[in-house]
Formats: structure tokens, sequence, C-alpha cells
């Protein structure tokens, strides 16, 4: 069986349970996700004893949890056979000839070269992360910032740091698929920015998650010390190819006291996943995050990067872009919380809804009695590109000190017809005049881009927009 | 007639989505290099004509044709029409963020003459239009339109007309709401226009200060959305002098 | 009567986060007093307006018989995420605190005294429902406003007592506007401290109708209010407009949904309040454009004032929208007296107390002064100037 050879080929994979013609029977005596599997993992993993019995913890609190009742429908998901999506890690690595067509065709347009389009696609022959580490790491490295995977770090000279922060912020107990996560995570990076050291090129972690083949279980931990700055840029247009179907990824988020981080992401996951992604940053005083958020693929999307101002004068500014087409739910927004004095947040995304997409923006804003003088603003735009498609604005304030200035601004409306007549008077035609006013609408999220990313995320635009990915 | 028509509107009526009827059996025919004003009081229906020769699909044609160039374009799209040469000059040019002047400027070139633009010698010749209406080089880079004030939207399509040079150009109400300086400054490019490119106009106006350096070879009085007179440029001022009245009464 | 209440009322259209804790709210408590379950009679009806009093089904027979206008559709699929319409599904008519709200009142046996228009009729006078309630006094009632084909009528209710009372007023009024037709409901809330009250609205406008509601709430100790109107047809509007006014330790819970369905809909609702003390707010203000909606256009301001560091102030403005051609806004300012306001006032010699004293009675009088009835405006204009 090709099947066979194949998963036999990745003598890495953890997932590789047993023998391959019993899988069927296996995964009927084991509905769910088991201790034993957790186990399996942890074993290959080759974990500190207190991952293990984490692990475990987190197993058991995924089992009391629930799923969500108020978002989209993930009923594609089959919740009893969780284990399988743990174990479908492998099938990442296919060939390119295994791409299906409309991913390839997206390649094909994004001017993706072949030899890059290859390396992509064979993903999991090529394990080749040290080779991109060692890259950044001689650009880093004299200031002492560490970039590194976080399973290996566990074991070196910065296993108690990681211990002290992994899963503090986002708690098992949060969600179910945070549990999830905190039971079956593999592979991800650590990056610790020294006090004052000034990172001035981005890291970016795309290459590596292809090339670890860590999947959709990944977890990021970024520790930024007082005064650093860092730019970290997760993924890349350039879509991922990814048959399996479910990412639980973490990513956590330390600004140390007057620190920057700006953490910049364009999510273009193939659109058979249920991308079901934590994200949250903590900031010390004076410190700042930055998002910057483009969602474009995915079929089903709960994302809500949450940053918590905890330090006096700390600042947080979120600009984001969900672009939903067919037969996507992609659920996206933001969630803040003011605790220190004078704390600051800017919200401002855009959503496009096309083919019969669901674009949802769902955010919360909470101001604690501790928050005097605290600013929040908050500005959502929704284009609606067609009457089939939905664009829904569920955001939410929790404002408990009258020492604080609110402010929410939401909009709806369509692209003018005589906005696209006056470009057509120019001789442009209808489709390029939409996705002209469409890439302007999403200009103020390019701009925060990257050069490079920025153009393709244009590229993004103007492919959905012509509808025939 | 010696010369071939430019631009023949036949018998035309048109109507608001579908609904409300504003023009009425419009006539017009205007030939290579000529200069016609349409003008008219407020409501006749002056601007509805440019945008109906233009199409916006907001106008439905309910009879007559139009013309371009020999060729039926009454169906036609807007971007077919500026491909095979016409231009309007918006009474309210839209503001439209994330693309900057040059760069609509530009693509616009691109779309219309299929040809490759090149960067330098492009840059030079906005430069050089740019000065012809004594506008800032840096609105080249700013978004297009999005908080120009009333006067520097009017310069960037007269700036449009310059750099796209089509065969005919209507320049609807391009002098509304502008002070003198700028109605001279505007002017200043049409007749550039003029010179540079045999080029036909319809001035559509309900003053007359943009036509006082202009060269006009027919004056259209509308009224109530009908050409109820038709003269040569001494009309103009005559209704500078006298007003629509005379117009009005006679219908 | 004794009764034991536990409700489930204004549930968000579209569920949320649960730990912001605006998905619903909760009406609970047990031995309630409920003495009385009608409404008082009108002070005077103006010609052409009827009245008939029946029970609370029966009322909602006139909602049930044109059920499939009110809630014409499409038929396009898709329904936003979180979606609660299910929940409602038993009213005759969806209202904004939900169908628990209908069961209470036919369980008790509440009665309904349906107000009808008749075609044509503009009623000079306003129909005029003074529920002055006494000491401990508890009531349960309900209302339907039909207004026929080019009808128009103003129904003002006064909810008033003893400044310091206590007591339980639980009202469901029910409106129905046909081609047309205009219906302006206003209500003013002005029961005592102790009050446990709630206000439920529904209802619907056909082509041209438009209904006007106009609240303010200014007293009682727990108030849950909530309004659910459908656009269905052409060119149909609502105008709310409410102001309010949160104390000590008083709880305002409010659900208010316009529903466009008919194109060229329109919607505006004005929220404008104060809170103050320990008071706890709870704003959920939705527009729902459903397919077919087009040329429509919704706005909805929420505007609250924060004048103590112990508020609580929670918001949930809702957009949703499955049509292209529709225009969508929410905007909301909270927070304090700005303070280039402030400044100014100082600069003219009125000291920071003051200042805020203006500036609460200004809001409120704005929305006070569009209270048809003269006395009832007067009451509303003494209280705002006097309780402070």
């Amino acid at each position: 069986m090709d099947n066979k050879q194949m998963v036999a080929d990745i003598d890495h994979s953890l997932y590789d349970f047993k023998d391959i013609e019993n899988e069927q029977d296996f995964y009927r005596m084991q509905e769910g996700l088991t201790e034993e599997t957790v186990l399996k993992v942890s074993e290959e993993k080759d974990d500190p004893e207190w991952m293990r019995e984490f692990r475990l913890k987190c197993l058991g609190i995924y089992k009391e949890l629930q799923v969500p009742d108020w978002g989209p429908s993930i009923e594609g998901l089959d919740m009893d056979k969780i284990s399988s999506y743990v174990r479908h890690k492998s099938d990442m690595k296919g060939s390119w000839e295994e791409v299906p067509e409309d991913i390839k065709n997206t390649f094909e347009k994004l001017g993706i070269p072949q030899a890059e389009r290859e390396s992509l696609a064979g993903v999991g022959a090529q394990y080749d992360s040290e080779l991109v580490y060692h890259n950044l790491k001689d650009e880093v490295a004299a200031q002492g910032v560490i970039y590194t995977d976080l399973e290996s770090a566990m074991k070196g000279p910065y296993a108690d740091m990681i211990k002290s922060h992994f899963m503090k912020l986002v708690p098992p107990t949060d969600h179910k698929f945070a549990a999830l996560h905190g039971a079956v995570w593999s592979g991800g990076s650590f990056v610790y920015v020294p006090k004052g050291a000034k990172v001035e090129v981005p890291l970016q972690s795309y290459f590596r998650l292809n090339a670890a083949g860590a999947g959709q279980f990944e977890h990021t931990l970024i520790i930024v010390d007082e005064g650093a700055d860092l730019h970290f840029i997760e993924g890349c247009s350039a879509p991922k190819y990814n048959v399996a179907n479910l990412h639980a990824g973490c990513v956590e988020l330390y600004v140390g006291k007057n620190a920057r981080l700006r953490y910049s992401t364009i999510e273009n996951w193939s659109k058979n996943m249920y991308n079901l992604n934590t994200k949250r940053a903590i900031v010390e005083e004076g410190g700042r995050m930055e998002w910057v958020s483009g969602s474009f693929g995915s079929h089903t999307s709960y994302l809500y990067p949450m940053t918590i101002l905890k330090g006096d004068d700390s600042q947080m500014e979120f600009t984001g872009i969900t672009f939903a087409g067919k037969g996507q739910n992609l659920d996206t927004g933001a969630k803040v919380v003011h605790q220190g004095k004078r704390t600051a947040s800017v919200i401002s995304t855009k959503s496009i809804s096309k083919d019969g997409g669901i674009g949802t923006y769902r955010s919360s804003v909470i101001i604690n009695s501790t928050a005097k003088k605290a600013k929040a603003s908050v500005s959502c735009d929704s284009l609606m590109l067609d009457s089939i498609s939905r664009a829904d604005t569920i955001p939410g304030m929790d404002i408990r000190t009258d020492d604080a200035d609110v402010g929410h601004e939401a909009k709806i409306g369509r692209i003018s017809d005589d906005a696209i007549f006056y470009l057509m008077s120019r001789g442009i035609s209808e489709e390029d005049a939409k996705a002209m006013i469409v890439s302007g609408f999403a200009n103020p999220v390019s701009k925060e881009l990257p050069l490079e990313y920025a153009v393709e995320m244009n590229n993004l635009i103007k492919l959905e927009m012509s509808g025939n990915m | 007639m010696s010369e071939q028509s430019l631009l023949q509107v036949k018998d035309l009526s048109v109507s608001i989505d579908n609904e409300l009827p504003i023009l009425h059996n419009i006539n017009l025919d205007i030939k290579p290099g000529e200069t016609h004003v349409l003008m008219g009081p407020n409501g006749a229906g002056k601007s509805t004509l440019g945008f109906t020769l233009m199409g916006n699909p907001h106008y439905n044609v309910t009879e007559g044709n139009i013309l371009f160039d020999g060729e039926d374009i009454t169906n036609s799209g807007a971007d077919k029409r500026a491909k095979a040469g016409m231009f309007l000059s918006f009474q309210n040019p839209y503001e439209v963020p994330g693309i900057s002047l040059s760069s609509f400027i530009r693509n616009s070139y691109h779309a219309q003459t299929g040809a490759p633009v090149k960067l330098m010698s492009f840059r030079k010749s906005l430069k050089e239009a740019m000065e012809i209406l004594s506008m800032d080089e840096s609105y080249a880079d700013r978004d297009l339109n999005v908080g120009f004030s009333g006067g520097e939207k009017k310069k960037a399509e007269i700036l449009q007309l310059l750099m796209l040079n089509p065969k005919f150009a209507i320049l609807d109400e391009t002098d509304s709401g502008l002070d003198v300086d700028a109605v001279r400054t505007v002017s200043k490019g049409i007749e550039e226009y003029q010179k540079k490119k045999d080029g036909a106009l319809l001035i559509i106006t309900h003053s007359t200060k943009i036509l006082e350096s202009l060269h006009v070879d027919y004056t259209h009085v509308l009224v109530k959305g009908k050409i109820v007179h038709t003269g040569d440029g001494s009309l103009v001022d005559e209704i500078n002098e006298h007003g629509f009245e005379r117009f009005i009464n006679e219908d | 009567m004794k009764k034991d209440l536990n409700l489930k009322v204004n549930v968000l259209p579209v569920l949320t986060y649960n730990f912001l804790q605006v998905n619903d709210s909760a009406i609970t408590g047990s031995d309630l007093n409920i003495d009385k379950l009608e409404s008082p009679e009108a002070k005077a009806l103006p010609q052409g307006v009827s009245v008939k009093r029946v029970s609370f089904a029966e009322a909602g027979e006139l909602f049930r018989k044109v059920s499939d206008r009110i809630n014409v559709s499409t038929g396009v699929p898709g329904v936003p995420n979180g979606d609660t319409s299910g929940r409602d599904a038993s009213q005759a008519v969806r209202t904004g605190m939900g169908a628990d709200v209908d069961n209470l009142m036919e369980a008790v046996g509440a009665q309904v005294d349906v107000y009808t228009v008749e075609e044509g009729v503009k009623a000079a006078e306003p129909v005029v429902l003074e529920f002055k309630m006494d000491k401990g006094q508890g009531v349960l009632a309900g209302q339907v406003i039909h207004a026929k084909k080019d009808s128009e009528i103003t129904v003002v209710m006064d909810y008033n007592s003893e400044l310091d009372a206590e007591g339980f007023l639980g009202v469901s009024t029910r409106l129905l506007a046909e081609e047309g037709a205009k219906i302006s409901l206003v209500k003013a809330q002005l029961l005592g401290k102790g009050f446990t009250h709630f206000d439920d609205i529904g209802g619907a406008a056909f082509n041209k109708g438009a209904i006007n509601i106009t609240t303010l709430e200014l007293g009682a100790n727990k108030v849950w209010t909530g309004s659910y109107i459908n656009l269905s047809e052409k060119e149909s509007e609502l105008n709310t407009n409410m102001g309010y006014l949160c104390r000590d330790d008083e709880k305002l819970d409010i659900n208010y949904v316009a529903d466009h369905r008919g194109k060229k809909t329109l919607a505006n609702m004005q929220f404008k309040g104060v809170l103050m003390d320990q008071a706890k707010k709870t704003f959920r203000g939705t527009i729902d454009f459903k397919n077919g909606s087009s040329g429509s256009a919704g706005d909805e301001q929420e505007d609250a004032l924060l004048l103590s560091p112990d508020v609580v102030n929670r918001s949930m403005p809702v957009i949703l929208c499955q049509e292209e051609d529709v225009d969508g806004r929410h905007g909301a300012t909270i927070g304090q007296l700005g303070e280039d306001l402030l400044f100014y006032m100082q600069s003219r010699g009125i000291d920071e107390e003051e200042a805020k004293r203006i500036m609460i009675r200004a809001r409120l009088k704005s929305v006070a002064r569009t209270i048809p009835e003269p006395g009832l405006m007067e009451r509303v204009n003494y209280y705002i100037q006097n309780v402070l």
C-alpha cells in the first residue's frame, strides 16, 4: 500500500501507532483522546517529568470541558475521533503531486518559484529546521537572542524559564481546545529577547513550521525582556499545505517593562482547516504589544488574540483583516483586558465577505476598576460583496470605572456603485475596479506589514476577488 | 458633412434606475476637435447626460442610441467607453483610500492602452502636467482624492485628462465650487488638452466662468431634460448676460 | 396571588463569550405578590380608536394571522454564528425580552387591552395609560396597539409610584403598524426605589409603516427592558430613543433589536444614559439586516456617562448582515464628562459637581422633551430636576 509506504518513511512520526492494517479497529476501540495516546506523545517527545504530568492533567480538563456554544459550528470536526487529528500530522508530508489542484493553482498564481513549491509540498521529507534557525541565529545571536524550537529549549539552559511560563498565560482550563493543546502539543518555537536587545530584522516562523512538520498543535512562547524590541512573523502568505483539518496551536507572549513586541500573522491555511488557535499576550509597565493579523484561509476559525495590559501605561494595538469566501466561516477579532493605569488599546479591523462566506468580528474590551484613565477604541468595518454572504459584528465591552474613555465604531456596507463607475470610466474593468477598492479597504492592514508580505496579501485579495482560486 | 462625427447621440431618452425619466429625445453631433458647451439651470439633467454618455449603470437609456467613432456604445460598460477614448471629469470624484493618485493614473493608462508604462517617463510627464495645474507634487503619492479639497479634486480630474489624453472628454461642472484662481488654472489645463490633441470637448456647466478663455464651437441649452436651443459660442455671452429666462419661457 | 419567578430574558440574538455575561439575563424571585392582571383604562379614547380586553393568547392571534408577512424571508440560507432565534419561535410576535415573558403572562392569566385604530384615523390626542402603583403592589398586564392602514396613534404609558415604594410591575406591549400607519409609543418609568420592573415590547411594521418608541427609565431598583421590531415590508421605519438614569445599586438590563426584512427600511436607535454609585447596566442593541433588506439603513448610537468608579457598564452593540446593499452603523461613547467641556463650564464659574448635574439633566431632558403629554413631561422634568 502506498499509504503504508509513506507512513513508514516518516520514522520520526510519533503518531505511527501499531500496525497500519489495524488502524480502523484501533480507532473504533479507542474513541476520543486517551491517556495512552497522550503518553505516547510525551514519550516520543522525551518530555521532562513535569511536562508529562501536565499533559495528563490537560487531558483530564479536556474531557471535562464543553465545546463553545456561541461560535461557528464545529460539527464537521469529529470530537470523538480527536486522536485521529493528532495522528494526521504525518499526512502533511505529501508530495507535490498530492497537493490538491486548487492549492497548486494558488501557488502558480502567487508566483512561488518551482523550487520553493517543491520544498513546501515536501516539507515532511525535508526536516530541515536547524538550517533555518542557524541562519537566523547568526543575525541575532550576538544580541543574546534565543530562537529555537521549544522542545529542545525545554531541556536546555532555559528549562526553568519555560516551565514557569508555559501555559501560564493560556491555562488549559481556558477552553476545551486549550486543554487539548496542552495534552498533545508538539513543535513550536521559543524566543527570548534579553533586556535592552532590539532585534532589527523580523523573526519568521514560517519555514520552520513547515519544515519541522510540527503541524497543528504547535506552541509558541516568546519572552521579550525589559526594554527589548522584537517583530515576530508567523506564517507566510504563501499558502501552507496541510491536509490535516484541525489546528489548535497556542501562542504565549510576554512583553516586559518598556519592551515592544509586534506579532504579525498572515494565515492562509487550506480551506478544510478548523483553526482553533489561542494567542495571548501580557504586557508589563510601559510595554507595547502590536498585533497584525490577516485571516484568509481555513474552513472555520475561532481566533481572538488577547492582550492583558497589566502594567501601568502599557499599550496594545490590533490591526486585522479577515476575508471570508466560499464555504468559510471565519469568526475572528480581539480581546483586551485593561488592568494598569493609563493603559491604552486600539482595535481596528476590516472584514470582507463574499460567495456565501461568513465573516464575524467578535471582540471583548474589559476595563477593570484599577485601570484609571484607560483609553480604548474599537473600529470595525465590514464590506459585503454580495447578498448570500454574512458580515456580523459582535463586539462586547465591560467597563468598571468611570475614569475611562471608550469609543466604538462599526460600519457595514458595500462597494459603492459610483466608486466602481468612477474607476471604470478610466478604463479599468469592473473586476479590477472591485479588486482595487477592496485592496484599498485592506490598505490599513497591509501597510502594517513588511513589503513582501503586503504584496502577497494584495495578491491573495486579488485571487479571492477573481473568484477562481 | 465633410468630417466624420466622433460622438453621435440620437433621440436619446434616459431614466434613473428605470423609474424617473430625466432626458427626452436628446440629439448631439460632436466632431473631432470641437468644443461643445451644455448649459442649463439646476436640475435640467446636465449631469445625467454626462453620466449616461459615460455609461453609469444607474442611468438607463429607454430610447435612442449613442455612437462613438461610428460604433454603437449604448450598452457598453464604462471601461469599454474609456478604452474607446472617452473621458468624464466627475463633478464629485470618488475618494479611494489605498491607491495613490499616480498609481491610479498609471493603472488607468495601462488598462486603456494595454502597453507597459515606463516608470521614469511616466513620472516625468506627470510632473509636467502637475506643473501646468499648479499642483503640488506630493499629491501624486496621496491616496486618490482622499482628503483633497474641492479644488484639488477638480485639478486631479484635469490631471487625469491630460495624462490619459482621450479623444473626447466630458467635463461635468469642473468649475463649480472653485475660486477665480482655481478656475483659471483648470482652464489652462483644458486649453492644454485642446492644443495637444485636437480633442473634442463637452463642457457641462451652469455658469460661464470657465468658458472665458476657451474657444467654443457650439452651445446647447438643456431645460427640463430637453435641448431647447443650440447656437454658436456667442450664445454663452448672451446667457451670461440674460440667464436662462428666455429658454425656460420658450418651452 | 403569590408567584415564583425564574425567567431567562433579553437573550442576545447571537451568543458570544460567556465570560462577558451578556448572553441573557435572569429574573428570579419567590413569593412575589401579584394582585392585578390588567392595565389601567385610558384616560380618554380618541375617536376612531377602540379597546377590547382579551386573554394574552387571544391578543396574539392578531400577529399569528399575519406571521408570514411579519417574518417574511427570502429563504437564502445562512444564519449567524450563535443564533438564538429558535428560542422565541413560540411567540406570536418576537419581543425583546422573549418567550419567557409570554409564558408568564399566559400562566398568570394576565389580560391584554387591544387598542385598534381604524383605517385612516389620525388620532389627535394620545392614549394615556397611567400605572399609578401602590406600595407593595404587583401588576402584570399587556397591551396590543394595532394601527390599521394609514392611521396614526400615540400611546403614552406612565409608570409611577411614591419615591420610596417597592413593588412589581411587568408589562408586555405588542405593536402592529400596517401600511402607512404610524405608532408612537412613549413610556416613562418613574417607579419607586424598591420596584422590580420589566417592560417587553415586540412588533412589526408593514409597507411604509413606522414605529417610534421613546422610553425613559428613571426609577425602580431592577429593570429589564426589551424591544424587537420587525421592519417587515418596504420603507418601514423604526426610531427608538431611550434615556436612563441608574443610581445606587440599581440594575438596568436592555435588549433592543431592529430586524430589517423589507427593502429600504430604516432604523435609528439612540440610547443615552447616566450611571452613578454602584449601578449596573447591560446594553444589548442589534441591527439585523436580513437577506432581502436591500437599500436599508440602520444606525445605533450609545452614549453612556459614567459618574462613579463603582459602576459596571456592559455594552453589546451588534450588527448582523446578510445583504450587500445596506448601510449599517454603530457608535458608542462611554466614559466621563469630557475634559474640554468640563473646563469650558469651569471657566464660566460652574464647579465640577454642578457641571455633572447639568450634563445629566441635559441628556435626560433631550429625551424627555419628546413626550407628547404635557402633564407627564412636566413630571418627568420635575423628577430629573429634583431627584438628583
